[in-house]
């Protein structure tokens, strides 16, 4: 009797995705296999051009500047996030030092990015700022770069990998810490064999929080970075909106997706094992 | 209010090709206390479930009054539920956690509040109306599941393993609320627990499960007295299984020879036995009584006297368990500290002693030819 | 231990000057009189323009306020109902369907954005309001239902069992039971919703026409004109704004979640 329940309140979900998620992923799908029009449409005629211009030298390029921005990023993220969260959880004003950590996080997007264009630009704050004090005589560009790209994503990114850090240090108990200095152990020793182990599935996820979403950068390689740091995404954008190739375009966005997916399912397995090795 | 009766007949269920319940059959009168007794994992929740109308069965009739429950759901049965994690409404006060089933049946007002009251009073919280769940104690919490209940005036209260969420001074004292509830509304109640002993003691009948069946029904004392199966007395109380093979009978008794004890023992034939069957007794430790001397047999009498030296006493307040070891098997004896310095010298440890009993007193829980 | 604190100390001021040392030298430069970055003087002058002579901003910002209430509306009740539906209850499928609703939270945004392009143009759907509405529900979908179930792990089924074993059908045990119970959950969800939509740029950029802007949308078109002044005010606002909702909500979840 609650079977049939179960699908009535599930059933405008399902629609929903049926229809908006799963309708247009699978158009992506077929797009890939599809042959280009001349106007900017597809022909219904199988191919796999848009799959061999993938091996094309620039396309080859920029997906392996896409990979190197997104593991700097999340190596750098990490590295920044960690200690941050350390300190939050450890703190006595746990709370507020969290709020402190999301007001930035919620200020709009491409405010934040915008801000760094301000500082950062030709005609930015510190350009201004080196002019005036006569440190150099012409304006120095810092923007336009691939280290500009990893930085505004770090600054963009950092949050969410604060969080779970945030959270999972929270939890751990320090009282492990604490019996392995009185078993001999160095204070090193302690953080490397107990505190970062135990917290191990908090530092996968904020690796994938930062990783995945740089992977699919649009927004900040497309504002900040040049032609030098051409990411996947503006690849994508280019060839929906300019070139208008359509199953060029669906053929990125498989293989991204797929990397994509083959990431969170190597994170849920490392997650699971560690899962059964604290068991 | 009057109680409703209950008839299951031929009830099955299986959950992911595993049988929970193994074609049961039994009555349940208007207006008892029934406890359905077992470890956990052996069907019972899943039977009060299905009586409930919380879980459909794969086949069997559930007849309340003599009525097919078959398509009747949970809000159209004269059921009503205290669940075991209490499931009151978080978001509604004790009253109108109470008046919730009233205010479906949309009474009025002034009805509604009358008759919260007279439940509220009746489970002693008067004064707690206003407090949500959250604020009350673990037992305040199972009153006012129990008001809940009873408000609908339902024919039966299923009760899941109502007082295992509580500690043990305040189980004692809520069955006995419980029980006093029971004589008052006259309800049907049907009690499921793996607690013995609250099974035990406020039950008109106790049904004993396991493995999807029931093994026994019977009033408590006839499940503890004179269990019909090795488990039944096995899971109630404490108990020695004596094996052997049957030798020799005449008029009510019979004698086996046991391997292990390496003597014959007297019987009471509750069941008739062969010369040559495989039997199994039990007998309950608090029946065997242990002494440092001989005592007499009279020929009237049927005792059995073994001897056998003492492998470990263990003190427990008002009784010592005596672990006696006779060729390797242990054999466990119950004796209550009538007084303690009864005796000019205690039973010690390693001593030899002779432990008898009646053999009225064992009970045939197997036989197989 | 105590050196251990200071490096973590430091690390988290650095961290926290890295978040808010740009955003500092918006707010500044928003008071200067001047257009560019060099500092000449202290004026309104901007802050009027952004709320005087900015008439096409303020277009793009109704629109966000538009699809943010009615994508988070959709999402939430739709979110609710599934994850109701989903946690409670057994039916076919149903591991199937919670498996592909969390897939939107986890693809890139740009694939979400450009599959619902290319698909708006199959079925010949003209890009506008309406498109951007139902990509925003779409990707905010998950979300509400990732914290509905949160919701939800924290009450027992026996909950709702006892609702129909008191008397109650489904729909009053949906209205006054369930509902009631899972409200902070709700609120929370559409929330967040709201914040996602007002903050989308990306899927926004592919599923928007002419005529239907959002605030994110005109910033950026802003931004790829160079430095703006009016930015750096509409900057501050935005910051107060959010540091002010974020304050607000911080006593409000005292509030919902003691309910």
């Amino acid at each position: 009797m609650k079977k049939n329940y179960g699908t009535i309140y599930s059933l405008p979900l399902s629609v929903w995705l049926a229809f908006f998620f799963i309708g247009p992923t699978l158009i992506i799908f077929l797009y890939s296999f599809l042959k280009k029009s001349p106007f900017g449409g597809v022909e219904r005629s199988f191919s796999l051009d848009a799959f061999a211009f993938l091996f094309n030298p620039t396309v080859l390029q920029i997906a392996w500047m896409t990979l190197y921005i997104s593991i700097a990023v999340a190596v750098i993220t990490l590295f920044l996030a960690l200690p941050t969260a350390y300190f939050m959880a450890k703190s006595r004003y746990k709370d507020s030092l969290l709020l402190f950590i999301i007001i930035p996080f919620w200020v709009n997007f491409l405010i934040r990015i915008y801000a760094w264009i301000a500082i950062l630009g030709n005609n930015g704050f510190i350009n201004n700022f080196l002019i005036q004090t006569g440190l150099v005589s012409d304006n120095f560009q810092f923007l336009y770069n691939p280290y500009a790209v990893v930085l505004i994503t770090v600054y963009t990114y950092l949050p969410y990998a604060i969080l779970p850090l945030y959270s999972t240090i929270e939890k751990f108990d320090f009282g492990l810490l604490e019996a392995s200095k009185d078993l001999g152990a160095t204070h090193f020793q302690g953080l490397k064999k107990i505190f970062i182990p135990g917290i191990k599935s908090g530092i996968y996820t904020a690796f994938l929080f930062t990783f995945i979403p740089a992977l699919g950068s649009y927004a900040v390689p497309q504002l900040v970075g040049g032609t030098s740091s051409m990411m996947l995404g503006n690849v994508i954008a280019r060839e929906i909106i300019i070139t208008r190739n359509f199953p060029l375009a669906s053929a990125i966005s498989l293989i991204l997706s797929l990397l994509t997916i083959i990431g969170i399912l190597v994170f849920m397995k490392k997650n699971e094992n560690e899962k059964k090795a604290v068991k | 209010m009057s109680g409703t009766s209950v008839e299951i007949q031929g009830l099955s269920k299986s959950f992911d090709n595993h049988q929970v319940l193994k074609n049961l059959s039994f009555d349940i009168r208007s207006g008892e206390f029934f406890s359905i007794l077992g470890p956990s994992g052996c069907g019972k929740t899943t039977l009060l479930r299905i009586i409930g109308g919380f879980e459909e069965e794969d086949s069997g009739v559930v007849l309340l009054d003599n009525v097919d429950m078959k398509n009747y759901p949970a809000n159209k049965r004269k059921t009503n539920t205290i669940f075991q994690s209490y499931a009151l409404f978080p978001h509604l006060t004790v009253y109108e956690n109470i008046a919730f089933p009233l205010k479906i049946k949309k009474m009025t007002k002034p009805l509604i509040k009358n008759e919260v009251e007279k439940y509220l009073n009746m489970v002693k919280l008067s004064g707690y109306e206003k407090k949500y769940p959250k604020e009350l104690s673990g037992g305040q919490k199972q009153r006012v599941a129990i008001a809940r209940a009873l408000i609908n005036q339902p024919g039966i209260l299923l009760l899941d393993e109502p007082l295992s969420a509580l500690d043990a001074k305040l189980r004692q004292h809520m069955l006995v609320e419980l029980d006093s509830i029971h004589d008052q509304t006259g309800i049907t109640f049907i009690y499921i627990t793996h607690d013995q002993h609250e099974a035990l003691s406020v039950s008109d009948r106790v049904a004993v499960m396991n493995e999807g069946k029931i093994l026994q029904i019977g009033t408590p004392s006839e499940i503890y007295e004179s269990p019909k199966d090795a488990f039944v007395a096995d899971f109630i109380g404490e108990t020695n299984f004596i094996e052997g093979i049957v030798q020799e009978k005449g008029g009510k008794f019979a004698k086996l020879y046991s391997e292990t004890l390496k003597t014959m023992i007297e019987f009471d034939m509750d069941q008739s036995v062969e010369i040559g069957d495989k039997v199994k007794l039990t007998i309950r430790p608090e029946k065997i009584r242990v002494k440092r001397e001989n005592p007499q047999k009279t020929s009237s009498q049927h005792f059995n006297i073994l001897k056998g030296k003492v492998d470990e006493i263990i003190y427990h307040g008002f009784q010592s368990k005596f672990f006696i070891d006779i060729n390797g098997f242990i054999l466990k004896a119950f004796k209550p500290h009538l007084s303690y310095f009864e005796e000019s010298e205690r039973i010690g440890w390693k001593e030899e002693v002779y432990f008898w009993w009646d053999a009225d007193d064992s009970f045939l829980v197997e036989v197989s030819k | 231990m105590k050196e251990k604190k200071k490096i973590s100390f430091v690390f988290f001021i650095f961290t926290l000057l890295f978040f808010y040392l740009p955003l500092l030298v918006l707010v500044i430069y928003s008071f200067n009189e001047g257009k560019t970055m060099k500092w000449t003087g202290f004026s309104f002058h901007w802050y009027e323009e952004l709320f005087t002579r900015s008439k096409e901003l303020w277009n793009a910002f109704e629109n966000s306020i538009i699809i943010a209430l009615l994508s988070s509306l959709a999402s939430t009740v739709i979110g609710t109902l599934g994850a109701i539906g989903i946690y409670w209850y057994r039916f076919r499928h149903k591991k199937l369907i919670q498996t592909v609703s969390y897939l939107p939270l986890m693809l890139p945004d740009i694939i979400i954005g450009i599959s619902l392009l290319i698909f708006f143009a199959g079925i010949g759907l003209n890009l506008s309001l309406t498109t951007i509405f139902i990509a925003h529900t779409t990707f905010n979908i998950p979300y509400v239902l990732f914290i509905l179930i949160a919701r939800l792990q924290e009450f027992d089924y026996s909950v709702i069992e006892a609702s129909y074993d008191l008397g109650a059908k489904e729909k009053d045990t949906l209205l006054k039971i369930i509902l009631p119970i899972i409200k902070p959950g709700i609120i929370a969800g559409f929330l967040m919703a709201m914040t996602l939509s007002l903050d989308d740029f990306v899927i926004t950029f592919f599923v928007s026409g002419p005529g239907s802007s959002t605030l994110p949308l005109h910033i950026f078109s802003m931004i790829r004109f160079g430095v703006s002044p009016v930015i750096n005010a509409l900057a501050v606002i935005l910051i107060a704004a959010t540091a002010f909702l974020a304050l607000l909500s911080k006593n409000m979840q005292k509030y919902i979640y003691q309910s």
